[in-house]
């Protein structure tokens, strides 16, 4: 889950509760869904969160939710926004990867260390969440006074949002002294190597300009001559992307972040070539809202009063409506910062966090139903109630395995016709060398185990009834999943006859007839090793493990043992 | 009176007017002491003997004493040595003397400094001389060693008064490490007036019986049988048998749980391809889950072959448009084919949407419960909380008008089974369930507040695409958490897997 950084003082200040202590804090924020993780090295609050409240990635949304929370602010407030006078004019030649533009203009601002470094989490944030790490979205945030406009046609001041071939302009990025091309920016810069791969197969970069020239290299990185410090006074912030709404929907959040702090927001034209947007798009959204299902969902009765209560509380607004069908419904005002709002039902979750959950009593559904085991889950508990009264110790082994494990080290070759040779179904890119497929049979695992526990006691007699896999064109995956019953016997005197009569025990159990024809199989020694041929069908294979699988597995006693289809006992 | 063999050959070897000793018992009684003096405090608690204890003093011949018992003192060898090299007469070389003498290694000093000691000769700057008056035949070391060796009882041991050797030599012999001296209990029987009186009446003893046969059994024999007592609180050997794995004990006292709660079990692919396991429960493509490397993603085989037609587009409507009249969907890419792309699946919930779609047992009709306790997959580091295999238990009510108290009563009576009550709702945040529920439970030992599962009512968003038109409600557990809840483990990887313990599967407390 990821994590943001709150600094417990700044949340206080910008709630206005200087009389909370820490401890009140993290119960209140736990309230919000916010956990407490621990401390970082600054003392500031690690908290956990689930990534729908994106409106809470920083100190300011925060503490706004705590502000609904305590009371202290009831319903929607959207800050007033100036009139455009800057226009961003989206080129032909942009990328067709990567269409979109928003941006907005912020004056008055008065950035302090922390209130600084909190944008800059709340960018990170947002790109790791929202802007899917930059390839859905991308924020650059630049000091507005080192931008130089160009004159539009109204007099007002322009930037470009354009596409240039990857050698084709050259500027200072962050981080460098050195002028670069976006190409030389991929192959050299620290930045530009991480995030190379969203844009290297573009035939155009991405890049905006003033008149000045080039000074933005989205989604990669800013130039150095706007960058941002605690003495910027205004800023100029632009997001590209592949999707308008998300872009959208990230500039409100950073806005009305902003905006705590204090800062005036300035709209900034769009110009598409076939319209013209006006953003930042603070306009607000509707839900229509059944009481009835309200009620239903909280499974608690509720006054018309309460639930407008309720949603003012939750910073929405709701005002009675009427169903088509005449039923009493409310029309529920979305804010512009919110993106988890989809269907009326995130509302009632909205209403009934602000209720408390933890407030209603739990109560026993009363509908009655019949329970009962999967025909599979009964057989498999049967045969493993015989096993154990055979002696075996029932097994639970991992269903990933490597290749090493499940062919060379007994001795057959993958996609051999012998039992266990059946074509793997892989794993892609796998994490761990020990895990790259799924096992085809149980046998591997239960000498692994008897690999490592050779320093216990024997006899060591032990069963797994498990799940298996191999590539088969039949099945609508492709693979075919089977369960299969293994067993061993692992002790000074063991042989064949052994592991026979457990077999016939388990046989007689389930009145199936058992015949054990020879056959050679590379696991086993010839000679001593047979098909298990369950009511006609071969199933699985029996013998005493051959000498060269056994010091394969350091194993100093001889192990016989048996395997065959669970389904066969049915 | 009715006495066992040993008993009554005890009682009969005994006598009223002397004290004798349990050794002396065992000879005439023809028994292993150990039986006689078991028999003995038997009979005592019966009255019929008195045992007296004495602390008796012996000596025991070491291996060296034992040897010099048989063959010479060795500085009675070098003076016999010495004599026949005519040190009676003028020195010889204290060389030629030992080297005629045989003795070898440490033997050498013992000689030496015993000879002068006993007035044998003197030695000095490398030449020996013999005392002509000197008298081996009545040297009180060599006397005394040949007395203890003669009359030794079995083990070596000689009465401190029967050996006739007096303390000063005794002394001696143990500062040269040749005797050792120890002290034994001896015990003594006497019989008293009821052991005559018992005698007089004539004993009747009963055979004491081994193993009970089949012979004894057929013929009758054992209606006379006395059988010989074990000793009962010894340990007996060891003996493993069958076991259950203490894992699958949970699994299956959840499914108990569960059946009893009226919920039915699911059954489904392992592998299955994304569409089941994320599109069905409204997972937009881009989600970071998706894409995240903790899946694993089969290299091959790659892609399923079929999708129900029908529910696939309807599966993309909801993701593209939504559900609902103000209803929107995600801002996201959606393809079929990446819909289709097989995975190991990262949780049940893909038997949950397969069965909720109709795709499994037919059309279901609400009320319905429905459960599994199977495994899913996570590409995580291994480490003594994580498996990339885990159990995940997975349930589900369908029925209609379900509120989120019904989903928190549900949890807290199963919870409750586990002996984990007071459970914290922290209200959550799942693509496919609002309101979503983390469910906190305290732990037993440690009172520790730990997430215990995660819950919530499915999304119309999820069920109208499956069409299914009541409320479903679903939650998710680990297997695995709830196990160390109960069991106290600290490295799951000892459970679960080619890495077990069979010593700590074979000696865990089995649950019930």
């Amino acid at each position: 889950m990821p994590t943001v950084d709150i600094d417990p003082d700044e949340l206080r200040e910008l709630t206005g509760h200087e009389d909370k202590d820490d401890e009140q804090l993290k119960t209140d924020l736990f309230g919000l869904g916010l956990e407490f993780e621990g401390l970082t090295d600054d003392g500031e609050f690690e908290l956990e969160f689930a990534p729908d409240r994106l409106d809470r990635l920083s100190v300011e949304g925060v503490a706004r939710s705590l502000r609904y929370h305590y009371g202290d602010a009831r319903g929607v407030h959207v800050p007033s926004t100036n009139d455009p006078d800057w226009t961003i004019v989206v080129d032909d030649s942009v990328p067709d990867e990567r269409p979109y533009v928003t941006g907005a203009v912020i004056r008055d601002v008065d950035l302090d260390e922390e209130s600084l470094e909190s944008l800059i989490q709340l960018q990170e944030k947002l790109h790791a969440t929202m802007g899917r790490k930059r390839a859905k979205g991308a924020i650059g945030i630049h000091d507005l006074a080192m931008v130089k406009g160009s004159p539009a046609t109204e007099g007002n001041p322009t930037i470009e949002y354009v596409g240039v071939t990857p050698d084709g302009d050259r500027f200072v990025p962050l981080d460098s002294n050195e002028e670069l091309t976006p190409e030389g920016v991929l192959e050299d810069h620290p930045t530009g190597q991480t995030y190379a791969d969203l844009v290297s197969e573009y035939d155009r970069y991405p890049a905006i300009y003033d008149d000045l020239g080039l000074f933005s290299f989205p989604p990669v990185i800013n130039g150095k001559r706007t960058e941002v410090d605690t003495d910027s006074r205004e800023l100029f912030v632009e997001m590209t992307g592949t999707d308008q709404w998300t872009i959208d929907k990230m500039l409100n959040i950073v806005c009305y972040a902003l905006a705590a702090r204090g800062a005036t927001i300035e709209s900034v034209r769009v110009e598409y070539d076939v319209d013209d947007l006006v953003r930042p798009d603070l306009s607000t959204k509707t839900k229509t809202v059944a009481h009835d299902r309200i009620e239903t969902i909280l499974g608690i009765g509720l006054a018309p009063e309460e639930v407008i209560d309720l949603a003012e509380r939750s910073g929405l607004e709701a005002e009675t409506a009427e169903l088509e069908d005449g039923d009493l419904a409310y029309e529920v005002t979305i804010p512009p910062y919110r993106v988890d709002v989809l269907h009326p039902l995130d509302v009632i979750d909205d209403l009934g966090r602000a209720y408390g959950f933890n407030d209603l009593e739990p109560k026993y559904p009363d509908v009655g139903t019949v329970g009962g085991r999967h025909e599979r889950s009964r057989l498999e508990r049967s045969v493993r109630e015989q096993l154990v009264g055979l002696g075996f110790e029932d097994l639970l082994n991992f269903h990933m395995i490597s290749e090493e494990e499940n062919y060379e080290r007994m001795g057959i070759q993958p996609g051999s016709d012998v039992y266990g040779g059946g074509e793997p179904a892989t794993i892609k890119g796998p994490y761990s060398e020990d895990y790259t497929m799924l096992r085809t049979w149980v046998m591997p695992s239960l000498l692994m185990v008897l690999e490592r526990n050779t320093h216990r006691a024997y006899p060591q007699d032990l069963a797994e009834i498990g799940f298996t896999a191999a590539l088969d064109d039949s099945e609508n995956t492709g693979v075919g999943e089977r369960r299969r019953i293994g067993a061993v016997l692992a002790s000074h005197e063991v042989g064949y006859e052994d592991a026979k009569a457990r077999l016939q025990a388990l046989c007689r159990r389930f009145d199936v007839s058992l015949e054990t024809p020879p056959t050679d199989h590379p696991t086993y020694i010839s000679g001593r090793t047979a098909s298990v041929v369950i009511d006609g069908e071969d199933v699985g294979v029996i013998g005493e493990v051959h000498p060269r699988v056994l010091v394969e597995h350091d194993l100093e006693v001889p192990v016989a043992g048996f395997e065959f289809d669970l389904e066969t006992l049915r | 009176m009715q006495l066992t063999e040993s008993q009554a050959a005890v009682l009969e070897a005994a006598r009223a007017e002397e004290a004798t000793s349990v050794d002396a018992i065992a000879e005439r009684a023809d028994l292993p002491p150990e039986t006689v003096t078991g028999a003995a405090f038997e009979l005592e608690e019966e009255r019929l003997v008195a045992i007296s204890e004495r602390v008796e003093e012996t000596i025991t011949l070491t291996d060296e004493g034992s040897e010099y018992a048989t063959a010479t003192l060795p500085e009675i060898r070098l003076y016999e040595t010495a004599l026949e090299a005519g040190a009676d007469d003028e020195p010889v070389g204290m060389g030629q003397v030992i080297g005629q003498s045989g003795l070898e290694g440490p033997q050498v000093d013992i000689a030496l400094s015993n000879y002068a000691r006993k007035g044998y000769g003197t030695i000095d700057s490398g030449e020996i001389t013999a005392d002509p008056d000197g008298e081996p035949s009545t040297d009180a070391e060599a006397q005394a060693l040949e007395s203890l060796a003669d009359g030794g009882a079995e083990d070596g041991t000689v009465g401190l008064e029967a050996a006739g050797v007096d303390e000063d030599t005794l002394s001696q012999l143990e500062r040269r490490g040749l005797a050792e001296r120890m002290e034994s209990t001896v015990r003594e029987l006497t019989l008293t007036d009821d052991g005559v009186t018992a005698l007089m009446e004539g004993l009747e003893t009963a055979e004491t019986v081994g193993q009970l046969t089949p012979e004894m059994l057929t013929g009758g024999e054992w209606e006379d049988a006395e059988f010989a007592e074990y000793n009962v609180s010894a340990d007996a050997e060891r003996v493993e048998g069958g076991n259950v794995h203490i894992l699958r004990q949970t699994a299956e006292r959840v499914t108990d749980v569960l059946v009893g709660m009226g919920f039915q079990e699911m059954d489904g692919p392992h592998v299955d391809a994304d569409f089941w396991i994320n599109d069905c429960l409204f997972m937009p493509q881009d989600h970071p889950a998706r894409t995240h490397w903790d899946r694993f993603a089969l290299e091959a085989p790659t892609h399923i072959d079929h999708l129900p037609e029908e529910l696939v587009e309807r599966v993309e409507r909801a993701h593209r448009e939504g559900v609902g009249e103000d209803g929107e969907g995600y801002r996201s890419p959606w393809d079929e084919d990446f819909a289709r792309a097989l995975a190991l699946r990262g949780h049940t919930t893909s038997l949950s949407a397969r069965y909720l779609a109709g795709n499994e047992i037919g059309e279901i009709e609400p009320p319905a419960r429905f459960f599994s306790v199977e495994k899913v997959y996570r590409n995580d580091t291994l480490d003594p909380t994580h498996l990339l295999e885990f159990f995940q238990i997975e349930g589900w009510v369908m029925a209609d008008g379900l509120s989120v108290r019904d989903l928190m009563g549900t949890f807290e009576e199963f919870y409750a089974q586990f002996g984990i009550t007071d459970i914290e709702f922290k209200p959550h945040y799942n693509p496919y369930t609002e309101p979503s529920f983390e469910l906190f439970g305290t732990h037993p030992t440690t009172g520790e507040l730990v997430e215990i599962g995660n819950s919530g009512i499915f999304r119309e968003e999820m069920l109208e695409p499956l069409g299914v038109d009541c409320d479903v409600m679903a939650w998710g557990l680990a297997l695995e958490r709830l196990l160390m809840l109960m069991y106290g483990f600290e490295d799951i990887r000892d459970i679960h897997g080619t890495l077990c313990d069979l010593d700590l599967l074979r000696n865990t407390e089995v649950t019930y």
